[in-house]
């Protein structure tokens, strides 16, 4: 039990130390398609939360979205155009919304999950991942461009705007 | 605290108490109202006034739970506020003979195009997230410190930095866009129209450049343009300047056609 206990320690801090750097991590399979990155960021949630759910101002800060229209509240329906592909308009769902923790939105085709981990540093680790796929995935995947960068940008610009605030007087 | 030392006291910080309250409504029927109400809100609860924040810091938060609760259910003003209410302006003489005679018989109807400044301002704030517009204006004008205004607006300091952050951005930005003082590629130059209308045997840019963010604007920095906006801000009382009277006019005359627009609007 001893032993079991040790090995999962270890592969969480594998994981969490190996997924805090700021790297997008790609994992493909014949369906499905899991882009994730995770960065530590020294702010308190709520600027982070409040950042990720004020859906207008979001090209502000945030250099990989190009305009998010309607409410990123619980129930909520936003129109979101990404960098990855200005002319198409994503039509997604809030699917979860717990304040300072967790946000889910998305589509038929898949969903982008944000988590904020308190540590205790006097601030927390962003993690956010997207799982796309399905049974005709194999048919469109080459047409879906890689997330990483993309990814790697998004929680660059949340640390740098969060920390920003933070650090402000 | 005695009755009489509060009294003492309100009426030290009833200016800037004002001023505040109508910078928020742009309303003065609506900051005599909220005077009213906070004083006799204070007064009910000066007993458990422990000293533990200044007087103005409490009294202002009594005020700004009040202006919340009256401002709660009204929509928010639009970014062009001024671009629509000048449209109204331009299609309504009574409004230009009335601030006409108010600039020729009122002490204080005088047109200075820093109180325009200081007056757009007001109205554009007014399409900011109404806790972003009440934390910049208790920090930049009024000089809060962040742990004061956290609560002033019961909320944590962490999201009056937000606030702070956010709205100041976006005010950048918008007048970044808009004002022709500090861009040149501003497209709103409502201060020298209007100065030259009310000041027709004045020099417009001279005038113009008495204002000390009109002659920073070539280094283009916008941060300290933006700090510049906001001492104009706290130089002057809106009700006590040499222009209040017009500029209340024009305020009046704003909030009538915001209402109107935005209810025309509200779908």
């Amino acid at each position: 039990m001893k032993q079991l206990i040790t090995f999962l320690t270890a592969m969480i801090m594998t994981t969490v130390l190996t997924a805090q750097n700021g790297k997008a991590k790609t994992v493909k399979t014949t369906f499905h398609r899991e882009t994730s990155v995770s960065i530590d960021i020294q702010s308190d949630p709520a600027i982070v939360w409040a950042l990720l759910t004020n859906a207008s101002d979001f090209p502000r800060w945030n250099s990989t979205v190009v305009s998010i229209e309607g409410q990123i509240a619980p129930g909520g329906k936003i129109k979101l155009k990404s960098t990855l592909d200005e002319k198409r308009t994503f039509k997604l769902k809030i699917k979860e919304f717990v304040p300072d923790q967790r946000l889910v939105w998305g589509d038929g085709q898949g969903n982008r999950v944000f988590t904020l981990i308190k540590n205790g540093n006097e601030g927390l680790t962003f993690s956010m991942s997207e799982k796309i796929g399905g049974a005709m995935f194999p048919m469109y995947a080459k047409m879906i461009p890689s997330f990483d960068q993309s990814f790697e940008q998004f929680a660059a610009d949340l640390k740098r705007e969060a920390e920003l605030i933070q650090s402000s007087k | 605290m005695t009755v009489e030392l509060f009294n003492q006291e309100f009426q030290g910080i009833l200016g800037q108490l004002k001023s505040f309250l109508l910078r928020i409504t742009a309303s003065v029927a609506d900051t005599e109202d909220l005077i009213h109400d906070t004083y006799l809100r204070a007064l009910d609860k000066l007993h458990t006034f422990r000293g533990e924040s200044s007087l103005k810091t409490w009294v202002f938060t009594i005020a700004s739970n009040l202006a919340k609760d009256n401002l709660r259910a009204q929509k928010r003003w639009v970014e062009n506020v001024t671009d629509i209410t000048k449209e109204a302006a331009l299609s309504n003489r009574e409004f230009f003979q009335e601030a006409m005679k108010i600039r020729m018989t009122s002490p204080n109807g005088q047109y200075e195009a820093r109180e325009h400044i200081a007056f757009c301002f007001t109205c554009i704030s007014k399409s900011l997230p109404l806790e972003q517009q009440l934390a910049l204006f208790l920090k930049e004008v009024y000089e809060f410190k962040v742990n004061e205004i956290a609560g002033i607006l019961g909320t944590t300091e962490a999201m009056v930095k937000y606030y702070l952050h956010t709205g100041r951005s976006k005010m950048i930005h918008i007048f970044e866009g808009r004002c022709a003082l500090i861009s040149k590629t501003g497209v709103c130059h409502q201060c020298s129209e209007l100065n030259g209308i009310f000041n027709p045997k004045q020099n417009t840019q001279e005038e113009l450049m008495k204002t000390e963010m009109v002659r920073a604007a070539e280094k283009g920095d916008k941060e300290h343009l933006f700090d510049l906006r906001m001492q104009v801000l706290k130089e002057i009382d809106p009700f006590e300047s040499q222009a209040s009277a017009l500029q209340l006019h024009h305020l009046e005359h704003n909030r009538e056609v915001m209402e109107k627009y935005l209810q025309k609007n509200e779908d």
